[in-house]
């Protein structure tokens, strides 16, 4: 059962990569970013069951956290390395 | 409990992975973003969910109710970002 889980959510993975790879644009590739992140929040949240042990709940804490600020950063890098806006600041 | 559990961890896992096919049914970023943040949310606290009904003790519950105000406070916010980004980057492919 659990095996069945872990393998659905490698084929989320393995979409999210080939988005991130194909992507014609930085924000598909940052949109690709937040799915791999929710895929690992769900893969750390399995481990614990599987192992039976809570500290994998702790790095899923953590790995929310990471996403976060990694989607905040990378957008914000997208959106202010485009000419227009370099014209407008100047 | 253990039953209640499985079936709420494995819609969760479900959602996520209708979450990550939209990103390849949907045509731009503006719509994709839809799919990965709305859905990824859902995909999340429900997998959480389960964990916390399986794991059954309040030590996994808290830990399960952190995780899901984190992300409850942190998707909204980059979906809202990432929707001002795909506006601005519309048209150049």
């Amino acid at each position: 059962m659990m095996a069945l889980l872990v393998v659905t959510v490698f084929v989320c993975i393995a979409l999210g990569v080939l988005r991130f790879l194909l992507g014609p644009t930085d924000c598909d590739r940052i949109i690709a970013l937040d799915i791999l992140f929710s895929a690992a929040v769900v893969l750390c949240a399995l481990a614990a069951l599987i192992s039976g042990r809570i500290l994998f709940l702790d790095i899923a804490i953590g790995v929310v956290l990471i996403g976060f600020v990694a989607t905040l950063a990378w957008t914000r890098l997208a959106e202010t390395s485009r000419p227009q806006y370099k014209e407008r600041r100047q | 409990m253990t039953i209640a559990g499985l079936l709420i961890l494995t819609l969760g896992v479900l959602i996520l992975l209708l979450a990550s096919l939209g990103l390849f049914v949907l045509k731009d970023a503006l719509s994709r973003q839809h799919s990965a943040t709305k859905a990824g949310t859902l995909g999340i606290v429900l997998v959480v969910t389960g964990t916390a009904l399986i794991g059954g003790s309040w030590a996994w519950g808290g830990r399960a109710l952190l995780i899901t105000v984190l992300a409850w406070l942190a998707m909204p916010v980059a979906s809202h970002v990432l929707a001002r980004a795909a506006m601005s980057q519309r048209g150049e492919e």
